[in-house]
Parts: structure tokens; sequence; C-alpha cells
């Protein structure tokens, strides 16, 4: 188990090399020129070059990327370009907005929807399952903007239930900015959500053992909580692991529209204005905690099913 | 001679069962009143799609008027836009974007994860190792940024869009096929051709492949989904079709500023084409996979 | 649901009042003022844009600022004893500098306490322009104007690193509180841009302390003191104690007596206790929160702008609230610009000359006005916008009047029928808007056949294809840096090519004669007649679709006081009094 566990820690560092590379590859070698931005509008031709040399702009490729790999170990970002400010400091200043949205809003969806897809589960085959499987679908088929574009207009324009935009940092006020986001995220995961969930339940419900417990005389409902239920958390669990480097990086849209000043709106501002430091930041990070929760299911995955390692 | 006969018939054999397969999935989907109807919505929408990029229907769409946002009318069944564009037309015209994103981007994303799950899958070792390097690589960075990112590489556009979610959508795929490929390269007829003699390529392409077909007719439906919403969020990040062409995306965004002065036609009218076409290709892919993936058979 | 909807309002409902409430005592005759958009930073060499110009404008001080109500603006002194003296040649100024003007307290000085400021602090903040160091987009008010300077700069270049012992040949501290620059060739701009951002004043330890963070602890000697900063959301500032004495002006335009403007002549300044900046991006709730006074004054936005304003005055609805609308045009033009070194719509005269004339003639100012700026704006007949000396007010454009026919005929002399007309490539910012505007652009120009590709670029791509003379057509807008046509007229001047602000990159001969001519003269009558003659190229030249000039519409609340708007003063916070029972009392209607 422990070679196991060693062997999957030390595949992360080829994962992570590559996520450098490509993250290089992309930003360093395309994208507008930060210079002129940092200008404005009277800059010289004299002072061009010059803050092209000072940002490193003219070192050679491969002196800049051994430069952002020093970077990526050290987690130290430098500043960014259109800010100056300490990304480190951008970053530790977004997260507490993004997490804000983003923990609440998924813990309750997760919940809800293992709940639907238990019911769904038990009532297998019937016309409600089969209606709220469209129903999912249903949802599902709607974009995310539309979503956003409706409910933001609904209930804070129009019904003024919620503000509009904004966010306030104490930690007792950002809530009333937070909901409808937060409720946002629900409606739009709960279709993709469910589905799984009970895909995943469906596939314990025809295993040998269940029909054993049912075969013991178990009632439908003892069979689905105790046996289906637990069993099925495992895949489950699994999944929820995985998204959770989605966190991080909150919703872009939901955190756009309602101006909430996490690290998604960050990466739209940053994209916007080609701001690479905090872009490859932000890509490295959200690559790096996808590979580190990877890393983290797999080994619970071996830990709990032993055959796994051999693979 | 007789052994290479059993073979033969062993191969024939199995090279039969897909058939089989195919030949239930059918039936099986001709019993499924929903998904059938879903079948023509797909195909009603690839029609309009079709008589469209072909002039026949909604040619006037970039025909101006002076009056602006007029609602919904017997001269403009769903209002006209800002620049007194007809958006009935308009939404048709997005149609064509939309189905064409879903299948340009699968003669791309497609042909990527078939070969390289087919290499890693059939052959294992080294190479198995640095294609799986690879894609795990790739699939580490965040969608999203992926597909800015090339964007960006390519300059805005229609073709930008192609590339950029082609170019970033063929890991799922390429993993079950190299899962497929590892189970079946030590099936029997697959040794029985080794045996004959076919070549790797022979045995990848003509034996294996039509076995894992289905897999890869499923993805290719479930493409036209992230296709079409994923060029929504990218005509809000400013990174769609040209300005002019009329796509769902961009009268989406559009509809975002107009909703307030109490414009809502443009909003109703993409919203509600995209719907309908995702949700059928929803429902349909989802019946596509009940009637041929045989794990999910009873479910 | 029925009741969880009650009991959401209700929290939220009382979640905001008690926060208000609080707030209210706390910050009671403090301005508050709303920002389009994020502050980056707060360091005069750093920032440049407008928005934390306006902030730093309140914390730092300058040598010479406008007067607050005389129209148009004129140079006074601020922080400099009166105005300089300049050599008959008009090469050397010399300043003196107001004794006991103080920096604000902070921990960078030796107890704490600001000290005085003197004639080396403005050589050093100065310097720090030119220090490869700091990166700043702010040299250009100083490059090759100010003896040695610019050598100075490539020096500090050159050696990766400023030397700031070493002196400036033009800057130099005759003692304590004077202050004297020479110029290598008159400079008639210089009292202008010493008003500017990059010439505030800083103080050197704790630029020193704080390093790059200076941004976030600006320290100056301006009226108000920075307080706090919570990024993306909220700036706050309070009234230095330690101000130097400076009073309400006493002399205004005529009607300013009337509006009450000249009600606290002669006061001391600030008028105030403190200045609240609150960054809202989206419209909407920076709208809505106007209107419930969380703010004492806003630009209408555009989507809310029919819902206040009909037939150009204030509805009743805003006039019973105590609201009152003001109006200025801004010294601001937008333009759709060729690139002259392009093949098909470049070149001095010729095909090139008569397709630009085309597309000018057949594009439809009115119309754009009422699509995109609600009637907010006057059309542009030139480069020169209203209120800059040099402005015709009866200039008319004959490139500018909307006609079908008449574009048509230019571009048959243009060598091209509708049918064999080119296509041209549009590049564009980002944005809803711009995405609009390029789809427009697109119907006005496919009027006379010329068939247009839009692109759309983030900003830093955009300026990078421009930059670099890689785009055909492009639209932008530029605003008045300081209230001289000059500061427009140098967007034609050969020398100013891309990569600097010329980016239509016109070169042509006599323009550039005469704007090297009228670039050493002072202010007046035979200075303006050049700058017509200028303008009589540019117009037949038409490297630019000269668009609008956008006004600025404003609404106040009743308990807001002294608010008189020009784009250039950015310093106004200091003469706004807010009048907080007669804001107590409004604020609970709204």
């Amino acid at each position: 188990m422990l070679t196991y566990i060693a062997r999957r820690i030390l595949y992360v560092i080829p994962i992570l090399f590559g996520v450098t590379l490509i993250t290089f590859v992309l930003f360093n070698l395309v994208g507008g020129n930060p210079v002129y931005q940092k200008l404005g509008k009277h800059g010289s031709e004299a002072e061009i070059q010059l803050l092209s040399k000072e940002l490193g702009l003219d070192r050679p490729l491969h002196e800049q990327y051994l430069f952002f790999l020093k970077q990526c170990v050290t987690l130290d970002f430098g500043r960014s370009w259109s800010s100056n400010q300490k990304i480190t400091d951008m970053l530790s200043n977004g997260i507490g907005a993004s997490l804000s949205l983003t923990v609440p809003a998924f813990t309750i969806s997760v919940l809800l929807s293992i709940l639907i897809a238990l019911g769904a589960a038990f009532f297998r085959g019937t016309i409600i399952d089969r209606g709220l499987v469209v129903f999912c679908l249903a949802g599902m088929s709607i974009s995310m903007l539309v979503y956003i574009i409706f409910f933001q207009y609904m209930f804070s324009f129009r019904l003024g239930v919620f503000p509009i935009t904004g966010y306030d940092p104490s930690l007792a006020g950002r809530w009333t900015y937070l909901i409808l986001p937060m409720i946002i995220w629900i409606v739009v995961s709960l279709g993709s959500d469910i589905l799984l969930y009970r895909t995943i339940m469906l596939d314990e419900i025809f295993q040998d053992y269940v029909r054993t417990a049912r075969a013991k005389g178990l009632s439908e409902k003892v069979v689905m909580l105790k046996h289906v239920l637990k069993n099925a958390m495992i895949p489950i669990i699994t999944n929820i692991v995985l998204e959770i480097p989605f966190l991080y990086t909150g919703s872009l849209l939901l955190e756009a529209f309602f101006g909430i000043p996490g690290l998604g709106g960050m990466t739209v501002q940053a994209l916007y204005n080609s701001d690479f430091p905090v872009i490859k930041a932000m890509t490295f990070i959200g690559s790096m905690l996808y590979v580190f929760f990877n890393l983290v299911s797999d080994v619970a995955y071996a830990i709990v099913d032993p055959r796994i390692k051999l693979e | 001679m007789t052994v290479a006969t059993a073979t033969m018939n062993q191969i024939s054999t199995q090279t039969q069962m897909p058939k089989s397969l195919w030949a239930d999935a059918i039936s099986r989907i001709k019993r499924d009143k929903l998904a059938l109807t879903c079948g023509a919505i797909i195909i009603f929408y690839a029609l309009l799609a079709l008589l469209a990029s072909l002039g026949l229907i909604a040619a006037d769409y970039a025909q101006t008027n002076p009056q602006g946002f007029s609602p919904p009318s017997p001269d403009h069944w769903f209002g006209t836009d800002m620049f007194g564009r007809d958006v009935f037309m308009r939404t048709v015209h997005g149609t064509r974007i939309a189905l064409s994103i879903g299948l340009v981007t699968s003669l791309i994303a497609i042909p990527i994860g078939v070969c390289l799950g087919a290499i890693a899958g059939y052959f294992g070792g080294k190479v198995d190792d640095l294609i799986v390097w690879f894609y795990t690589t790739v699939d580490s960075i965040p969608d999203l940024l992926k597909i800015i990112a090339l964007s960006y590489v390519m300059g805005r556009g229609i073709l930008s869009v192609y590339v950029a979610i082609g170019f970033t959508t063929w890991v799922g795929l390429c993993r079950l096929i190299r899962a497929e490929f590892m189970k079946h390269k030590s099936r029997e007829y697959v040794l029985a051709a080794n045996a004959l003699g076919a070549s790797h390529t022979r045995r990848m392409f003509v034996h294996i492949l039509p076995n894992v077909f289905h897999i890869i007719l499923i993805n290719f439906s479930l493409r036209f989904i992230i296709g079409i919403k994923t060029e929504v969020i990218l005509s809000y990040l400013g990174l769609g079709v040209e300005p002019g062409q009329p796509s769902w995306g961009i009268m989406i965004d559009d509809a975002k500023q107009e909703l307030a002065q109490g414009v809502w036609w443009q909003l109703a009218a993409a919203t509600g084409a995209m719907f309908f076409i995702v949700l059928s290709f929803n429902i349909f892919a989802d019946a596509l996979r009940d009637a041929l993936d045989p794990k999910l058979r009873n479910k | 649901m029925k009741l969880s909807r009650v009991v959401l309002v209700a929290l939220v409902s009382l979640g905001i009042s008690a926060c208000t409430k609080k707030e209210d005592k706390k910050f009671a005759n403090y301005v508050r003022e709303a920002l389009k958009t994020n502050i980056k930073g707060l360091d005069p060499v750093v920032s440049g844009d407008l928005y934390s110009s306006t902030v730093m404008a309140q914390i730092f001080g300058t040598l010479t600022q406008y007067s607050y109500l005389e129209r148009p603006t004129k140079v006074v002194p601020y922080q400099a004893d009166g105005m300089p003296q300049i050599s008959k040649d008009g090469l050397t100024y010399t300043f003196k500098i107001k004794k006991g003007v103080l920096f604000h307290d902070d921990a960078c000085f030796s107890n704490g306490k600001g000290r005085e400021l003197e004639a080396e602090d403005f050589i050093y903040s100065f310097k720090r322009l030119a220090d490869p160091a700091w990166q700043s987009d702010g040299f250009w008010i100083f490059e090759d104007k100010i003896k040695g300077f610019t050598a100075w700069r490539n020096e500090a270049s050159k050696a990766g690193k400023a030397d700031y012992s070493k002196p400036v040949p033009g800057l130099e501290a005759v003692d304590k509180h004077t202050l004297k620059i020479s110029l290598e060739k008159p400079y008639p701009q210089l009292l202008y841009v010493l008003t500017m951002s990059p010439a505030m004043v800083v103080p050197r330890e704790c630029v020193e302390k704080y390093g790059k963070d200076f941004q976030n602890h600006p320290v100056g000697t301006g009226p108000y003191k920075f307080q706090s900063w919570t990024r993306n959301s909220q700036i706050v500032l309070e009234r230095h104690p330690g101000y130097m004495e400076e009073y309400y002006p006493t002399v205004g335009e005529p009607q300013d007596q009337a509006n009450g403007l000249l009600a606290d002549a002669g006061k001391r300044l600030p008028l105030n206790d403190g200045v609240i900046f609150t960054e809202i991006v989206e419209d909407q709730p920076r709208w809505l929160s106007f209107r419930k006074g969380e703010f004492d004054y806003l630009e209408i936005p555009k989507d809310y702008f029919d819902g206040a304003v009909v037939s150009d005055d204030l509805t009743a609805e805003y006039k019973n609230a105590g609201v009152s609308l003001s109006k200025t045009v801004g010294t601001d033009i937008t333009f759709v610009s060729f690139n002259m070194d392009d093949p098909v719509v470049g070149g001095l005269g010729g095909k090139g000359k008569y397709l630009r004339q085309a597309l000018s003639t057949a594009y439809n100012t009115e119309e754009t006005i009422k699509k995109f700026y609600n009637g907010r704006a006057v059309s542009a007949q030139g480069p020169i916008p209203p209120g800059l000396g040099g402005y015709d007010p009866n200039r008319v454009n004959p490139f500018k009047q909307h006609n079908i026919e008449k574009a048509k005929e230019l571009l048959k002399k243009a060598g091209y029928t509708e049918a064999t007309a080119p296509e041209i490539h549009i590049d564009l910012p980002n944005g809803v808007t711009y995405r609009q505007f390029g789809e427009y652009y697109q119907q006005l120009f496919n009027t006379i056949g010329v068939k247009a590709k839009v692109q759309l670029h983030t900003w830093p791509e955009f300026q990078d294809k421009h930059k670099k003379r890689k785009s055909q057509v492009f639209s932008m807008a530029w605003g008045a840096d300081y209230p001289d046509a000059e500061n427009f007229l140098q967007l034609f001047y050969g020398k100013n090519a891309s990569p600097g602000p010329n980016n239509s990159n016109f070169n042509h001969p006599e323009f550039n004669k005469l704007f090297e001519k009228a670039a050493v003269m002072q202010d007046g009558p035979a200075r303006n007649a050049i700058y017509n003659k200028m303008v009589d190229i540019v117009i037949d030249e038409t490297p630019w679709i000269f668009g609008v000039h956008r006004k600025d519409y404003y609404l106040t609340h009743g308990w807001f006081k002294n608010y008189k708007r020009n784009g250039i003063i950015l310093n106004y916070s200091k003469y706004y009094r807010v009048d907080q029972e007669a804001k107590d009392k409004l604020k609970k209607k709204l």
C-alpha cells in the first residue's frame, strides 16, 4: 500500500511539469503585449523597449520558462501586470469571497441531490423516476448564463428580494449578497448531480448483496438506506473529492455578474487585461489542486478497495 | 488449414456480435417514443440549419430597420433587435452555428481521442505511459482557461471556437477508448487476427474499433450539447463568432442589457431554441446509451 | 416557500439598515462618491488611469491646480506660493513653495509626524518617473522637455538602476522652498501637466519604507489622509488635520452666484470631514444606491437615462426628491481611425483619401447618438472638443454630414464601384457595446457597398495591434489631459506616430510644420489661427471619422453643495459641502 501511495505521489511531478509547460507555451507565446497597457496612451518607442526589458520579455524563451518554473515551485508569482499588486496578496484577498460562495452552495447542492437521487432510485422505473430524469435533463438544457441573467433580473431587479450586485467583506454582511448566486449555483448543478448519483445508486441496487439483503426479508427502505446508500457513498464521495478543486476558482460567471471580489471574477478581469502572471498563477494552482485531489481520491479508493493498486 | 478455418469462423462470429447489438439497439430506440420524438426534433433543426446556410430560408436575417426593438408581431414573430433585425430569422440562423460547432469539433476531437486512446490501450507500456501522462496533464488544466488560451492563439471568430473546443474536449473519449482497447486486445478474435498476420493498424481499426463504436456514437451526440453551451459562455467572454453573425450566444449576450429595458424577446427566442435542441440531444443520447451499453440494461 | 421568502426579505433588509445606520453616524459630513471601475493602486507614478488619479488628487498635492469655478479653466498656484517666475525666453520657471505644508502623519516619518514639504521632494518625485524600477507611464509629461531629464533616464535604464544622487540639469532646489525648472525648449503646457497625477509630490522616506507597496499606503500633502481600502470595494479618506491654509474661491462665472456656488466663498478648505469612494463596476447597483441616497452625486448610467431625464430635463419624481441635474459637454472625442500606412485606406491625397471621405460621409452620427448615447452627445466636426481654446463652434465638416449619395460619389472618385468596393478590417476592444458598434459600422459602410470585417480584442491585444501598425481601421476615444487643443492635435503629428500616441500614423509635412510652430507658442489668437489651419488639413485628409463629444449628465442630491463638474479638475472633493441636517431629512423620503 505504501509503495502504491509513494508511486502515486511521484507520478504527480511529471504531470505538474507538463502543466507548467503547456501553460507557458499557451500564455507566453501568444496574446497581447502588456507593455502598451502599462504605458498608457502616451508611451514612446524608448519607453516600450525599456519596459519590455523590465518585464523580462526580451529574454530568451528558455530563460523565461525557467523563471516561471521557479515561480511555480516557490508559489511566488510576482506582481500583476495590470495592477502591480502582489499576486499572492490578490489570491489571499479573493479566496475568502470565492469560498464563501462556493462551499455552502456546493454542500447544499450535493446533499440535496443525494437525497433526491435516493428517492429516484427508490421509485426506479416508475413514472416519478422517469419524470424526474426528464426534468433534470430539461434543467440542464438551459445555459447557466440564462439562469444568471433571468434570476438576477427577476429576483433582484423586479422583485427586489436581493441586492443586485455587490459585496460586503465583513463576515456577517456578505451573505446578503451571496444568497442569490448560491441559489443559482444549486439550481444549475442539481440536474447533473442528481442524474450522476442516481446512476451510481442504480449500479448498487443490482448487486448480489442487495438481492441477498432483500431475500433476508429486509424492507425496501432499510435496503436503500443501510445497503445501497452506504455502498454508493464510496463512488459518490470520490466524485465529490474530484469536484473540490473547482471550488477554488469559484464560478467565473457568477462572480463576474454579481460583483463578488473572488478569484473567478479576478480571472475574468485578468483575461480581459491579458494579465498573464495572474492567469498563469490561477492555471497552475487550479491544476495543482486538481492533481492533488485526484491523488487523494485514488489513495482513498485504494485503501477502501485494495485490488485497485494492482492495476 | 483446419485451424485457420476455425479461427476464420470465430472471427466472423465475433465481428457479427456488434451487428446484433446494433439491430437490438435500433429496435429498442424504435420502441422509445420520447427518444424518437427527440430524434425528429434534431433532424428538424438540422434541416433548418441546412436550408438557412443555403439561403433558402431566413435569408433576410441581416435586414436592418431604423426602428429598433419592436415587440413580437405578425410581421416579426419574435420581434426585432436594436438594429431592427428580425429575431426569428436570427434564431433560425443561429441553428446553423450551433449545430456546426458540435459537428466540426467532433471532427477534431473524436479522431484525436480515438487514435490516442487506441494506441495507448493497444500497445500499453511506454507508449501508454506517455499518452496517459499527456492526457492527464491536459485534463489537469481548468477547461475554460484552455479554451480561452487557444482562442487567443487562433484569433477571434468561429474558426477559433471550433479549434478551441475541438482540441480541449477529447480527453474523456480517449480514456474510455483506451480502457476498451485494453480489454479487447487480449480477446480471442484479436489474437486470432494476429495469428493471421494482420498488421497492428488493421487489428486496431478494422477488428477492435467496430466493437467500441457505440462509445464514439454516444460521445458524438453528447458533444453537441457541450458545443452549444460553450459557445454561449465564449460569446459572453467576447471570444465567440465574428460580430455580424447571428449566434444564440451573441443574442443572449445582447439580452443581458436589454432585459432591464423590457426587451425580453431576444433572450426568450435564443433560450427557447437552445432548450429544445439541447434537451433533445440529452434525451436522445440517454436513450442511445441505454440501447447500446448492455451493462446499463434494465435500469 | 412563502414564509421563507418573507423571513429572507426581513433578514436582508435588517442587515442593510443596521449597517447603514451605524455608518451614517460615524461618517457624518463625509462626501460619498461612486467609482465606475476598480482602483488598481494609489501611487502617482504607477497608477495613471483616470479613476486612480481622481482618488490620488485628494490625497496628494501638486505645484499648480485649476481654478474651481472659472471657465475656461485657469491654472492657479496650489502648493506653490504664487505663480512661478518665468524667464523671458520661456525656458526657466522658478517656483516658490508654500511654507508650512505638511505631509500626512505616518509611521515612515521619524516621530510619526508628517514633516514639511520641500523643493527636494518635487525633484525626488519627478525622478521617480524616470526610474526604470517603477515602470511609470507618466514620464511623457517631461520627456524631451526638462533639460537633461531624458538623458538622465536613458542612463538609468542602461545601468538598470536610477541613481537619485545624480542631479538632473533642469531640476534645481535653489533653497529649501525654491524649485527651478529649466527647459530645453519652450513648453507652454508645463503649468498644465504640473497639475496632473505624475507630478504629484510624495515623501521619499515613505516610498523607501513601503517600496512597491507605497501604492497601498499613499502619503501626501493633500487635504485628505488615506484611511483604509477594502480591495474592489471601498476607499476611505479622512480630513488631514495639518492641511495647509487654503480657501474656497471668491470668483467664478456670472451665474455661479445665483446657483449658490459662492455661498462658501472665503471659507477654509476642506469643507467636509472626509471622502468615501465606493467601487461599483455594474451600472444597476450603482444607480439604485444613488437613488437610496448612498452617494451624493452620480453620472446617470445609459440604461436608466430615459427614466430620469425627459426632453433634456429631470422628471418631477426626481425634482421632488430634491435631486438636481447638471449637464456639461465632456472634453473628449470618439473616433474611427484609419491606418495611414495601409495601402487601401491609407496614403495622403489620392484614392485613399476619397475612400476615407466616402466612409466618413456614410457615417450616420445622428443615429449613432440616438442608438448608443441616448442623445447624450454632440456630433464632432473636427478633432478639438468644445471648451478648449481653438474650438470653432461654427465649423461644419463637409464629410461629417450623413449622405449616402455623396458617399457613393466619393467612392467612385476613389476608383471603386459599389461592386468592386474593398473589404476593410475593423479592430475593436472587447465588450457588448463595442461589438454592437462593430455591427453598426458594418451596416453603415455596407450602405455604400463596403464590406467590413470586425474583430474584437482584449485591451492589450487591441493596443498591440495598432501600436505595431497592424490595424487597418480601429475605433477609440481620447480624453483631454489638459485644457489645450494641442493635446488633441499632437495625435496627428508625424513624430508621434505609433507606437507613440498618433496611431493613425498621419504624417503630413505641412501639418507637422504648423504643429512645431504652435508647440512653442503661448495661448492666444495667433496660435488659435494656426490650430485652425491644422484642423483644415486633418478634415480634408480624414485620417479619422470624427465621432462624438460625449455630454455628461450628473445628478446631485439636495444636501450636496458646491458641485460644479469639469472633466479636467480632479482635486474637487475639498470644495464639497454636505448639509448633514438636510441629508438626514431628505434621505428619509428616498
